[in-house]
């Protein structure tokens, strides 16, 4: 596989620049320093693995890159938007294009694959119509191989599946940048190869990238990079 | 596909439906919760109306234009009674077609049965004129027209012998033949009431004195103008009302002077509250158990208004079928009610629209505290 050098980029190309990220958690008189001067570059196409042991800051630099987290000190810019010093609604505006896959489902068992999916559909900027939403959900479901649940709730699903109807969800509107903690970890080995194979589609279709926490090795073939991350630095870059 | 598939999920309404439906038991008991703080609500709301309407009964039953009281008579169950000379001043105003004195006292029923003896009110009047609307004023007329006869309300409490028509009743220890029926209604200070001539009356009482004057106009005469007149011609010992101003004017005075306003008012809020606790548990509840998927929301970039409207739609469905079992649940107590205390309890319009409001209010207050707890779902602590 093609490995890309972001740095030869123009700005246009990039998804996400992160910059001497420093991060801490604990209070101000006692700090809990995690990440340090972090440099992270994250170009449009491109498909890159975080990896490294565990308490190494992964987590936390997602969930910085994300704007689920206010930057402390640092500069990060995603999909063109600076995010230090960010109001709420704008990092609110950022997470609508992200496409965020959790370890957890975390599905309303109230709801079925479609309704989740046409839920998640009111956050486009263009809300389709039912039939629309009908189709480009039952589009995207059959091609996690869930074209026979589109209409099932959480409760009628393995655990597999339900991780497959939120990946769908993180997917369904069409996302510039996914990110993804550890999706796999619930599937066996076959549905993570076609998980894996649905997020390099998008990248390649929609020219969106992906940035996906991994501890499994047999995945790393599949990314464009992997950085690897150790004690809060990112010690292997490419 | 199931047809609440079809079901728009724009929102509102939607998602906030769907969520709270999910698990039916859990509605239903949630219903049920807080049906019952609506029937109380309710109850206590209707017992409250009940009495105020109760002691403003003789009010709305008023056969005239003007009653006269002694202006001494804060209330309708205070009992100054009137010179009788005032009433035929008022007869000479010209627009003034009818006087009819009103006498009021306690009598002693005695029970044939038990030999007991219950106190019952007597309202006496003209046997020609009916002053208020208990029955039909011909056969009234005609009942009354006999010495010593009277007519029994036949919406007295049940703890009076039984009264036949044509029967005799022992009042005071004598006989009295009775006629037939009226309609009058018990209040929380009257079990029950017999109606008598004025004649039949002044011969146990030889110097009664009218505690009211029901006035009759001609017609098209100005109400007002009569009003004025009759205050200017009159000295003021003695004050004027419509039915409907005696009527509003009973209602303040059992609501101010009384505790029961207090009393029940209490009680209504007693209901809210815990319809408000109730309603916030549940509320509670369904946060807690979804939190993850709420802060997935947030995560996503939907808004903390979006959220609330999520939360506010639990809270209006909550409130809706609560509302409508403490609604069954009350119509069965009013009837209840109604049955036992012959008090007039009965779902009004107005009373039904204030239970809703503040069944929705008291809901949607649940929410918003209830909120608060969504608005800490951390979408950062989902990773
Ligand atoms: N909310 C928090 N408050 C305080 N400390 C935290 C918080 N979240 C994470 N940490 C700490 O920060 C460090 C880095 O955590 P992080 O979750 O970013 O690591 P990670 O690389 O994702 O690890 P893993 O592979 O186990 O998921 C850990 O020591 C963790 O205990
Ligand atoms: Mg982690």
């Amino acid at each position: 596989m093609a490995r890309m050098d972001s740095s030869s980029k123009s700005s246009a190309d990039i998804a996400v620049v992160a910059s001497d990220v420093d991060y801490a958690y604990g209070t101000d008189a006692n700090p809990k320093p995690i990440l340090r001067s972090v440099d992270l570059t994250l170009a449009r196409g491109e498909f890159v693995i975080l990896t490294g042991p565990s308490g190494a800051g992964k987590t936390t630099l997602m969930t910085l890159i994300g704007a689920l987290r206010s930057v402390q000190k640092g500069s990060i810019k995603v999909l063109g938007t600076e995010l230090a010093r960010l109001p709420a609604a704008g990092q609110r505006d950022v997470r609508r294009r992200i496409g965020f896959i959790f370890q957890d489902h975390n599905l309303f068992d109230a709801l079925t694959a479609f309704q989740t999916l046409r839920l998640a559909m009111e956050l486009a900027e263009k809300r389709p119509s039912y039939d629309e939403a009908l189709s480009r959900a039952g589009d995207l479901m059959a091609a996690l191989g869930m074209e026979k649940h589109l209409h099932a709730r959480p409760g009628e699903l393995s655990t597999g599946q339900k991780q497959r109807v939120a990946i769908a969800r993180a997917l369904i509107n069409d996302p510039s940048l996914i990110l993804a903690d550890e999706p796999t970890a619930s599937l066996d080995q076959g549905s993570a190869g076609a998980v894996i194979d649905i997020i390099r589609d998008r990248i390649v279709r929609a020219g969106a990238a992906a940035l996906m926490v991994t501890h499994d090795t047999r995945l790393f073939s599949v990314a464009d990079r992997v950085v690897r991350m150790e004690d809060g630095r990112v010690v292997e870059p490419s | 596909m199931r047809w609440r598939d079809w079901l728009p999920l724009q929102h509102p309404p939607g998602i906030g439906v769907r969520l709270i439906a999910f698990n039916r038991l859990r509605l239903l008991a949630a219903f049920a919760g807080i049906g019952v703080a609506v029937a109380v609500m309710f109850v206590e709301f209707g017992l409250l109306m009940g009495i105020l309407n109760s002691q403003s009964l003789m009010a709305t039953l008023v056969r005239g234009e003007l009653v006269v009281v002694n202006e001494a008579r804060t209330n309708l169950h205070k009992w100054d009674s009137m010179n009788r000379i005032r009433l035929n001043q008022i007869a000479a105003d010209p627009d003034v077609e009818r006087v009819i004195p009103v006498y009021l006292g306690n009598m002693g029923l005695r029970d044939p049965a038990t030999n007991s003896v219950r106190r019952i009110l007597v309202v006496a009047f003209p046997s020609g004129e009916l002053p208020f609307a208990i029955g039909d004023p011909d056969a009234v007329a005609r009942a009354l027209r006999s010495p010593n006869t009277v007519l029994f309300d036949r919406l007295s409490r049940p703890i009076y012998p039984d009264i036949v028509a044509d029967g005799e009743a022992e009042l005071n220890g004598l006989s009295y033949r009775v006629a037939g029926y009226v309609d009058l209604g018990p209040d929380i200070i009257h079990d029950g009431a017999i109606v008598m001539s004025d004649a039949s009356w002044f011969q146990r009482n030889p110097n009664a004195r009218p505690i009211m004057g029901v006035i009759r106009l001609a017609e098209g005469a100005d109400t007002d103008a009569v009003r004025e007149r009759l205050i200017a011609a009159l000295p003021d010992d003695v004050s004027f009302f419509t039915p409907e101003e005696l009527r509003q004017r009973e209602f303040d005075f059992t609501l101010r002077s009384a505790p029961i306003g207090i009393l029940f008012g209490i009680g209504m809020l007693a209901g809210l509250v815990i319809g408000s606790i109730t309603c916030y548990q549940i509320l509670f509840n369904e946060i807690v158990d979804r939190l993850k998927q709420y802060a997935t929301l947030k995560a996503m970039g939907f808004s903390e208004v979006f959220l609330r409207g999520i939360i506010i739609e639990q809270a209006l469905l909550l409130a809706c079928g609560g509302f409508l079992g403490g609604l069954i649940f009350a119509w069965g107590s009013y009837i209840y009610i109604a049955d036992r205390t012959a008090l007039a309890v009965t779902l009004s319009v107005p009373s039904v629209l204030l239970i809703f409001f503040m069944a929705a209010g008291m809901s949607v207050v649940a929410a918003l505290i209830a909120l608060r707890r969504v608005v800490t779902a951390d979408p950062a602590e989902l990773y």
